[in-house]
């Protein structure tokens, strides 16, 4: 899931490698061989992401200050090259901040920033402005007015390629007419051959980004897109990275970086959900990884402990002696098992006590000796401890040759090991050795899982030792221990990260911006809890618009977002699409062929992964990830969304076998009564009654007699009817019970919001004077549930 | 619009006319009253027929399915319906007949494309519904069934109305090997004389043949009735009306199998499509001579092996409340238990007197006839 991207993300390896070894390289050169992953492999390709840089640099620039973002992006051909302008209304930027924001090729701070930014998708506005200045030779033409100024200022700015330094050649007062905002103009060897892929983006970009006001000009086109909400999307929390997120590089920076002398301190204070506990743990692994830990085995018998102890102690008062060997055999028996570092403590606690007995001192390096020679008696025993372990940790198939031979082989092998102190790594090497000896030479088989059982118990019987852990410069100063540092670190459960970094679009905005884009039947939103993958959290949702004007034919339109850009190459490759194409969408009323793989129809699916790091299949970050975790809430939320739309497509079905039946029935009915008033040769029949009460419809029926005018609605469906009428009437009606009456432009407003039980009727009856005209307007009721004869 | 009581036989024709009249005049009303127009049926299913104490038939039971114009097939049925009515209506003020065929084509000529019949089932099923809740009969709306009528031939004297006028027949002596044509209404006939003992319903016409070569119906003085398959309602009529009128006892001479007994049990007890008739239609009194399946094992006919579709219709006969009784619960396990089935043709391996000269003597004298 870290691609080579997200290490890019990261800050650490390209940037480092740019930053140090490489230095010897021009920039340029730099820029030339990996031109491709930064998205400029060809014209077409570097004038869309260049756009995409300038517009997501905007955006967020804009959004930071609270502005509501209103952008304009204009692409023109200027002779061999093209010219492309982007300008926003955000703060304006200062001299001091232009080339950092412009300037310097990935040192963009927010690629060590936890939080949910545009700008992480890309590599920044500056790689822009270093292939325009490569393609063109011309510099970038920045103009800048913060708000309150006079004027605005006009700066050129190039890039020294030797140095990456950034240079301001050009810097003059200018007149603009934004009261504030950043104007760039970038020209560059370019051509239109991604048109469809620019106007998607722009088109997209407005989807999303429902609160932002947009237009773009190209030689060819215009697309002008309106703001819908005056929402801003809400601010979000930039959060410390979590433990299990981040990589080896950012480690190291932070390393250098922190004020903390301890790993504890450290990762408590630069780590989110990091407590003294948490770093305990973290403390502790680390430590394992570090130094290793101590096996501890079975204590001899105390005579043999008292024994090694006097050879080991000379010239010392025999009782003080006695007393110091008693003491040392005492309390190592005492123990089930002893590790190295634990003698020595009993070796030192012993002196100690016998210092205050009999005040006999016994010394560094008595107590040395005496530890060496204790732990030489210990070790001994170790064969037969571990034969047991072996025997306990094995099927009872192993036979006592192929036990006793791995025990002897580890116990060889751990002759070396001073202390027995070794990672758990080293066991395991050391167990697999003696395991492949014992299949060569004893030609008894020992495979991968008794080897794993031996592994776990010789692990457990090993110890924490109590040794300091590196402090944090030393950490900072090795490659290897940071790395221990690391695995310590994602080794240990820590809680998930907080998710208020995170700012989705919202699942009314999503409607929103699709209902904006798409001029559709039915939109559908849902936006999931946050989850979250590795070290970071992450929101998805999803939006489906279907029907009206969005084209019916073949393949679904699929939108593709990340943090708020739209992803518009590599579709195929995208985690998204993958999702979508596994789910069956018949299930949902959707034309499938085949029951799977990419469905047929009007309609248009949108998918918004939001993420503090959000992974990508490669260096252009043109697709999602894999990541199974992802992959999972864009099933959950597309399903939420389709389960919506399955739901519309079923009462349109039904409203439309209402429509067709209303047809017949309405075609029927009518010969029906012509026929039998013909054959009864009575007077013709009024048949609106029972159609209404056929379709189960709601009747609202007029009869005019003398002047005086009655409104009746006869509830025929299964529910109550909560309607609105409004009868627009030529002549004054005077007052009305249960009604309102305005008068506007000569014309009387009756407005009445009957409420009608099933099977019920209600009526309202008012006076006109001589010819009125009438204009019945019934709101409240879906068209196909009603029957208007008025 | 019950369906129960006693089919007027006699309306005349302007009587059917204004009863078809009220028909839609009951339809009229409930649009007028803002009902929505429907017709009430009884559900013509072998489950509702029920055993009739009084006239000694099989008549509808209580439950009825409505026609309605609620839905859009119920709504198309009572267009047609209406349709049908008027033309019937206008058939009967004309005194004009048709067949049922003629007015399943008739239909295609209607100016509203959703009153024609799609086949003709439906439209001799609107007929029949029409009978039910009119109380008239097919006949009295001057409906015609397609096929010519069956025959009968025998020591019998009528007098037939024509429509070129009154007819005296002696169905022997006036008649040709093929016999007297039964008409399609067999009320416009008046039984003059006769010197017959009892009538024989033949259900095959190489049966019927031999019967009439051999002279059968001379030798026992019978009215030899052909019921050519299932029999056509005049067949039945005619047959009740002989039964009736002239006293004589009838038996039913068919092959053996399922099928038959099934023509056996629409002479005797009514067919369930036309049960709102049967009184009219049936012959209580009517019995069954055979093929028997303890006559296949008697006279060791040559057989068939029971298909699947007749140990099917055997069980489903074993079910039809017409056939719950002990004689015929007997026949028919007898049957489904020799898996065997019989022709009445079959008796011709014994020679092609046999049937005159042994089986139906001895079966009519088991059955007290002769």
């Amino acid at each position: 899931m870290t691609s080579y991207q997200s290490e890019l993300g990261g800050g650490t390896n390209v940037a480092e490698e740019l930053a140090e070894s490489q230095r010897s390289i021009s920039i340029a050169e730099f820029f030339e061989k990996n031109k491709h992953m930064l998205g400029f492999d060809s014209g077409a390709r570097g004038l869309v992401t260049a756009v995409k840089e300038a517009v997501d640099n905007a955006l967020d620039a804009t959004e930071e200050a609270g502005i509501l973002p209103d952008i304009y992006v204009e692409i023109t051909e200027e002779g061999d090259y093209y010219r492309l302008v982007v300008e926003d209304n955000g703060p304006g930027i200062t001299k001091e901040q232009l080339p950092k924001v412009f300037g310097k090729l990935l040192y963009g701070s927010r690629f060590h920033v936890r939080e949910q930014k545009r700008g992480q998708q890309g590599i920044g506005i500056s790689a822009a402005v270093l292939y325009s200045q490569l393609t063109s030779g011309k510099p970038a033409m920045i103009t800048s007015r913060t708000e309150g100024d006079s004027a605005a200022q006009y700066f050129e700015l190039i890039i020294d390629t030797d140095t990456n330094e950034p240079e301001i050649s050009v810097d003059t007062t200018t007149t603009w007419e934004r009261p504030h905002g950043t104007r760039i103009e970038l020209e560059m060897e370019a051509n239109m051959r991604a048109r469809q892929q620019l106007h998607d983006y722009i088109k997209h970009t407005a989807v999303v980004n429902p609160h932002a006001r947009i237009e773009f000009e190209e030689p060819r086109g215009r697309l002008k897109f309106e703001r819908v909400t005056d929402q801003l999307p809400a601010e979000t929390e930039e959060i410390r990275p979590h433990p299990h997120g981040i990589e080896l590089g950012s480690l190291i920076k932070l390393l250098d970086e922190t004020d903390s002398y301890s790993v504890s301190g450290f990762v408590q204070e630069e780590f989110t959900r990091v407590g003294q506990k948490t770093a305990d743990s973290i403390t502790s692994a680390f430590r394992d990884r570090h130094f290793g830990r101590e096996l501890s085995w079975r204590p001899p018998e105390r005579s043999q402990i008292e024994a090694a102890v006097t050879d080991a102690v000379a010239n010392k008062s025999k009782a003080a002696t006695a007393t110091f060997a008693q003491r040392v055999g005492t309390s190592t028996t005492e123990r089930d098992r002893v590790a190295h570092h634990e003698l020595v403590d009993i070796v030192a606690n012993a002196a100690e006590h016998v210092k205050e007995e009999s005040g006999a001192t016994f010394a560094t390096t008595v107590r040395k000796k005496t530890v060496a020679a204790v732990w030489e008696a210990v070790a001994a025993g170790c064969e037969s401890d571990l034969a047991r372990l072996v025997d306990e940790a094995t099927t009872s198939r192993k036979g006592e040759p192929t036990v006793g031979g791995m025990a002897r082989r580890i116990a060889t092998k751990l002759e070396g090991v001073e202390r027995h102190r070794l990672t758990r790594d080293t066991v395991a090497t050391h167990v697999d050795r003696a395991a492949e000896q014992t299949e060569e030479r004893d030609d008894e088989p020992f495979g991968e899982t008794a080897r794993e059982n031996v592994i776990d118990a010789a692990w457990s019987i090993s110890r924490t030792v109590p040794d300091d852990p590196p402090s944090v410069r030393e950490t900072a100063a090795d490659r290897d221990t940071a790395s221990e540092l690391l695995e310590a670190m994602r080794e240990t459960d820590i809680l998930a990260p907080p998710t208020d970094c995170l700012a989705p679009i919202t699942n009314e905005l999503v409607e929103e911006g699709l209902r904006k884009e798409f001029d559709a039947d039915f939109y559908a939103a849902t936006t999931r809890d946050a989850e979250v993958h590795g070290g970071d959290p992450f929101i998805v949702e999803a939006g489906i618009a279907y029907g009206g004007d969005v084209a019916s034919e073949g393949r679904i339109d699929v939108l593709r977002f990340a943090n708020r850009v739209p992803l518009v190459y590599q579709r195929g490759a995208c985690a998204t699409s993958d999702v979508i194409q596994g789910i069956n969408w018949r299930n949902y009323g959707l034309d499938q062929p085949g029951g799977s793989g990419m469905p047929n129809g009007s309609a248009v699916v949108m998918v918004h992964v939001a993420s503090t790091n959000v992974p990508f299949t490669s260096e252009s970050k043109d697709a999602i990830a894999n990541v199974p975790e992802i992959e999972d809430e864009i099933e959950l939320a597309l399903r939420s969304a389709a389960r919506d739309l399955k739901g519309y497509l079923k009462k349109r079905r039904t409203l439309e076998q209402r429509q067709r039946k209303r047809n017949v029935i309405a075609d029927i009915l009518p010969t029906m009564a012509d026929k039998l008033a013909d054959m009864t040769e009575r007077e013709s029949l009024a048949i609106e009654d029972s159609l209404a009460r056929i379709m189960n419809n709601v009747l609202v029926e007029r009869t005019v007699e003398n002047d005086g005018v009655r409104l009746v609605v006869t509830n025929h469906t299964d529910r109550v009817a909560e309607l609105a009428l409004t009868d627009i009437v030529s002549v004054d009606p005077g007052e009305i019970e249960d009604a309102t009456v305005v008068e506007m432009d000569g014309e009387w407003f009756v407005k009445w919001d009957p409420s009608v039980q099933s099977g019920e009727r209600a009526a309202i009856e008012y006076d006109v004077n001589g010819n009125a005209s009438f204009d019945i307007t019934v709101d409240g009721i879906e068209p196909e549930k009603l029957s208007i004869n008025a | 619009m019950s369906t129960n009581t006693e089919p007027d036989t006699d309306a005349d024709d302007s009587d059917a006319r204004e009863r078809l009249l009220d028909l839609a005049a009951d339809f009229y009303d409930q649009f007028a009253g803002g009902e929505v127009p429907s017709m009430r049926i009884p559900t013509r299913t072998k489950s509702n027929i029920e055993y009739d104490e009084d006239t000694e038939v099989w008549v509808y039971g209580d439950r009825h399915s409505t026609r309605s114009a609620t839905t859009v097939t119920g709504a198309k049925k009572l267009l047609k319906a209406i349709y049908v009515i008027d033309f019937l209506a206008q058939q009967l003020d004309e005194d004009r007949s048709s067949t049922l065929r003629e007015l399943y084509y008739l239909s295609e000529s209607w100016d509203h494309e959703t009153a024609q019949f799609s086949n003709q089932d439906e439209s001799n099923q609107l007929i029949e519904d029409l009978e039910i809740v009119s109380d008239v009969t097919r006949e009295d709306f001057h409906m015609r069934p397609e096929e010519s009528g069956a025959t009968l031939m025998g020591p019998l004297h009528l007098r037939e109305q024509t429509r070129r006028g009154e007819r005296a027949i002696h169905c022997q002596e006036d008649v040709g090997e093929g016999g007297y044509q039964i008409p399609n209404n067999p009320d416009t006939i008046e039984f003059l004389d006769h010197d017959a003992d009892f009538i024989l319903c033949v259900e095959t016409g190489g049966m019927r043949d031999r019967l009439v070569e051999n002279g059968f119906d001379e030798e026992h003085n019978t009215i030899v009735v052909h019921l050519k398959g299932q029999p056509a309602r005049a067949t039945r009529r005619i047959t009740r009306r002989l039964h009736d009128e002239l006293g004589l006892p009838v038996v039913v001479f068919t092959d053996g199998d399922p099928w038959s007994y099934r023509i056996f049990a629409s002479v005797a007890y009514g067919s369930i499509k036309s049960a709102h008739l049967s009184e009219h239609l049936a012959t209580p009194d009517a019995r069954f001579i055979g093929i028997q399946p303890t006559d296949i094992v008697e006279y060791d006919l040559p057989t068939d092996p029971l298909s699947d579709s007749d140990v099917n219709a055997l069980e489903n006969e074993l079910e039809d409340p017409r056939f719950q009784s002990s004689y015929w619960t007997e026949q028919i396990e007898r049957q489904l238990d020799i898996n065997k089935k019989a022709e009445q043709q079959a008796l011709a391996s014994r020679g092609l007197d046999f049937v005159t000269d042994t089986y139906l003597p001895t079966r009519l004298e088991a059955m007290d006839v002769l």
